[in-house]
């Protein structure tokens, strides 16, 4: 840039749109390159993973030393699929677990259901009452199901069901998850391996979320893998397997994961009871207990572990329509603002180490700088270059960032899951998402970007709902 | 200028790399199936081979012997008894342990893994499998430990520990399944892992686990152990859930000292150990730990009552009339929980 030039109007315009492109193009360097380091852990993360046993295997050594577990699951209006949700829960395959479900205070049939069809009576039981949360109405059990414990509450979010859940339960380990949600039924055999292999340091650990629209479900369970026909639903599937196969692994891999999916995540109780809890008043509750419970063991300074694993899956129902799917991506947007937030004074604090500069530059990078930049991008840069204030290489230098190299980093993503997992048993399904991969950067990519910065002006605003999801449940077979 | 459009060929450069790796992938995917049906038809022509009596056990080579290594690791961890025998009697005739062996220096530790735990099952491939233990992961050596302990003629608990790198490398919970196989066999070695001093604690640890369900000639052992190990709360807690595992009650002293203990982690375990071994003599403390401030203790001493019979019950319902909210909710709770209002 010629700065004695900036007084002449058409050099400083030029100048100017030349700052603009160079502010949006070097964030979109500098995301990129955070990717090509998640992506390189990722896959130095899978090619040292320890070896993956046969469930069988996994049944026999862990039969008699793996801790014993309590499976929340919250579950607000879910009369349509909380039975079904409920027994292939129960049907989950490891030596000692119990089913909490939690019923936040739902208007629809969802408790009647649950009582009728498990048999269930109204009992009693001492529950801490270490974390804040709506009052509990009863508790119903049964005899002949004497895993399942069903929880009735007032209604406070899912947040507060889960805090009544881990006041209720009495294993030293729980795993959250959505009650609308499928767990393999060898999920928490699997995820459960970092507990078991280093007792003393792990605190929590995260499993792979995976989409099943368009799978078949039979008995609660995934009887057939299918991609969905919905093209929403096949981008979210690229979606999920970079944030899960790339970001979460990767970042994993670093120690410096910042989330847990909600539906699907092992804690110790004991540490969550420390940090009270998941909290109130924010929609990205399962981030937040994430980054308490870094700023728990680093200012203690005490070692500890938050895993991720790509072997246990958990399969959820993502939405399929652009109503829907933008309020969803909204409420992200705002729940990782409110986060970091809340917790900025980890942003680069030596004390908080990786999670400070690793963990938090990539929120500061991906969820707060990234939407504002990237939109600034595409409506000035194509603009400008248009007017003849941009030459050329600035227009394909943007391009590269917003593109192709998302489209690199897609289709690596794909590449490290055919290398590694092989999760998807058709070749075609396979080729379809590397369409998908490509075709998501025009269109959906920008759409997505509008929709977190609608995220951003309600974080702004201080708005606090979640919005409706509507499912449209399962496709049985 | 450059750098901008040195950016973009960058892009379009690593772009064509991805896809060309998954164009590679695809047709390395198309080959695989074939090779993945081929060794489907021979499964299915050596399975009756390696299960049924009718058919002769012949020496194979190449993918037929590398199917059948494969089905015998699978099916060894289905069977049991003689029919584990028969199995494993026509592996060995096929070549099997020889290609286990080889694949013991397999680059993949899953491969290793597996290898080491079906030749294992082979009673005189003992010192390639102990080879094993200086496998360079970790998880290898542990599986071919814990399949080592399940062996009449396995290595010394000592031996084991070392090579384990227990405390050091090796924390698993796996450990105490291993000191359980290994006092099925030789209870007084593991014992005697307690009383060495250059013994990690975590291996410790696990001994007294597996001792603890060794019977109750172990009881004064552990409740020595109990009172000695005051001051780590990571440790006592777990000393006194095996004392209660174990059941005797040469530990009540113990326990009841345990009760007493300023960690709560320890009151806790000293409270659930009292209620399984029937420690009624402890009731009237247990009544008193009602009114803990931490609910584990609450909990864990309300269970205990209600275990021990008549006399912990009497002491809840006592509880329950108490002046004080949280003893009296929490017996009451109890006393509903267990039905016994």
């Amino acid at each position: 840039m010629n700065w004695l030039a900036l007084s002449d109007p058409a050099a400083w315009m030029v100048s100017a749109a030349q700052v603009i492109a160079s502010v949006v193009i070097m964030t979109g360097v500098l995301q990129t390159l955070f990717y090509f380091v998640q992506l390189a852990y990722a896959g130095a993360a899978l090619a040292t993973r320890p070896p993956v046993a046969r469930t069988a295997t996994l049944w026999r050594r862990y039969s008699e030393q793996a801790p014993s577990i309590s499976v929340l699951a919250p579950a607000f209006n879910e009369e349509l699929n909380i039975v079904e949700s409920t027994r292939s829960l129960l049907a989950l395959q490891y030596p000692d677990f119990e089913v909490i479900v939690i019923n936040d205070g739902s208007k629809d049939g969802t408790l009647q259901r649950m009582i009728d069809e498990f048999g269930l009576s109204q009992v009693e039981r001492f529950v801490d009452r270490s974390v804040e949360h709506a009052p509990i109405r009863g508790f119903y059990a049964s005899p002949d199901y004497p895993r399942l414990l069903v929880v009735d509450k007032e209604n406070g979010g899912k947040a507060d069901a889960l805090n009544a859940g881990i006041n209720c339960c009495r294993t030293s380990l729980f795993c959250a998850i959505d009650a609308d949600s499928i767990l393999e039924s060898d999920a928490l055999l699997r995820v459960v391996r970092p507990f078991v292999d280093e007792p003393h340091l792990t605190i929590a650990a995260g499993g792979t979320i995976r989409i099943a629209n368009g799978c078949k479900v039979d008995s609660g369970r995934i009887s057939d893998i299918r991609l969905p026909g919905n093209f929403l639903a096949l981008v979210q599937i690229v979606e999920y397997l970079r944030a899960f196969l790339m970001a979460r692994l990767g970042l994993g891999k670093m120690q410096a994961l910042t989330v847990i999916s909600g539906a699907f995540g092992l804690f110790r109780r004991r540490h969550v009871v420390e940090v009270g809890g998941y909290s109130h008043g924010t929609v990205g509750e399962d981030m937040e207990l994430v980054l308490k419970l870094h700023r728990l063991m680093r200012d203690r300074e005490l070692p500890y572990r938050i895993e991720f694993i790509a072997e246990p899956v958990c399969w959820t129902e993502c939405p399929d329509s652009v109503a829907v799917l933008s309020r969803q991506r909204a409420r992200w947007q705002r729940g990782a603002l409110e986060c970091f937030a809340k917790h900025r004074d980890m942003l680069f604090n030596p004390r908080y180490g990786r999670i400070g500069f690793v963990g938090f530059s990539q929120i500061l990078l991906v969820d707060v700088l990234g939407p504002l930049i990237e939109v600034v991008g595409y409506v000035l840069v194509p603009l400008l270059w248009a007017l003849g204030l941009l030459a050329l290489p600035w227009l394909l230098a943007f391009l590269a960032v917003t593109f192709t190299l998302g489209i690199f980093l897609s289709v690596a993503t794909l590449v490290l899951e055919e290398i590694q997992l092989r999760r998807f048993p058709k070749i075609g399904e396979l080729l379809v998402l590397a369409a998908v991969a490509v075709l998501e950067n025009f269109g959906y990519r920008q759409l997505s970007n509008v929709w977190r910065l609608q995220g951003w002006w309600q974080f702004v605003r201080k708005q606090q709902s979640w919005g409706a999801m509507t499912r449209k449940g399962f496709a049985t077979s | 200028m450059t750098s901008l459009l040195m950016l973009w060929e960058i892009s379009l450069l690593l772009c064509m790399i991805a896809a060309g790796a998954l164009c590679v992938l695809v047709l390395a995917r198309v080959l695989g199936e074939r090779k993945d049906r081929k060794q489907e038809d021979l499964r299915a022509e050596l399975l009756p081979a390696l299960l049924g009596d009718d058919f002769p056990a012949q020496r194979l080579t190449g993918t037929r012997l590398d199917v059948a290594a494969t089905l015998t690791s699978e099916l060894a961890e289905m069977t049991r008894g003689t029919e584990r025998e028969a199995l494993l009697s026509r592996a060995d005739a096929m070549g099997v342990p020889e290609l286990l062996v080889r694949r013991l220096h397999s680059r993949s530790a899953q491969t290793r893994l597996v290898s080491v735990e079906t030749l294992s099952l082979f009673d005189d491939q003992i010192n390639e499998t102990c080879r094993a233990l200086d496998d360079r992961n970790a998880d290898v050596r542990l599986g071919a430990a814990l399949a080592l302990a399940q062996r009449p003629d396995a290595p010394s608990p000592e031996t084991l520990v070392e090579k384990l790198r227990m405390g050091s490398e090796e924390h698993s919970l796996l450990l105490v399944s291993l000191m359980s196989d290994l006092v099925d066999r030789d209870p007084g070695s593991v014992a005697a892992l307690l009383f060495e001093r250059n013994i990690p604690v975590e291996a410790k640890i696990a001994a007294t686990d597996a001792l603890a369900q060794g019977g109750g000639e172990y009881a004064p052992l552990l409740a020595y152990m109990a009172r000695e190990s005051f001051g780590e709360p990571d440790l006592q807690p777990r000393i006194y859930r095996a004392l209660g595992r174990n059941g005797h009650p040469a530990g009540a002293d113990a326990i009841a000292a345990g009760l007493d203990s300023p960690e709560w982690t320890v009151r806790a375990a000293a409270a659930e150990a009292a209620g399984r071994i029937g420690a009624a003599e402890v009731s009237d403390k247990l009544g008193r730990m009602l009114a803990d401030e931490a609910w584990w203790v609450r909990l864990r001493a309300g269970e205990a009552l209600l275990r021990l019979g008549p006399r912990g019950i009497a002491a809840l319902r006592e509880a329950a009339e108490a002046a004080d909210q949280t003893v009296r909710s929490t017996a009451l709770a109890m006393l509903a929980e267990g039905r016994a209002t």
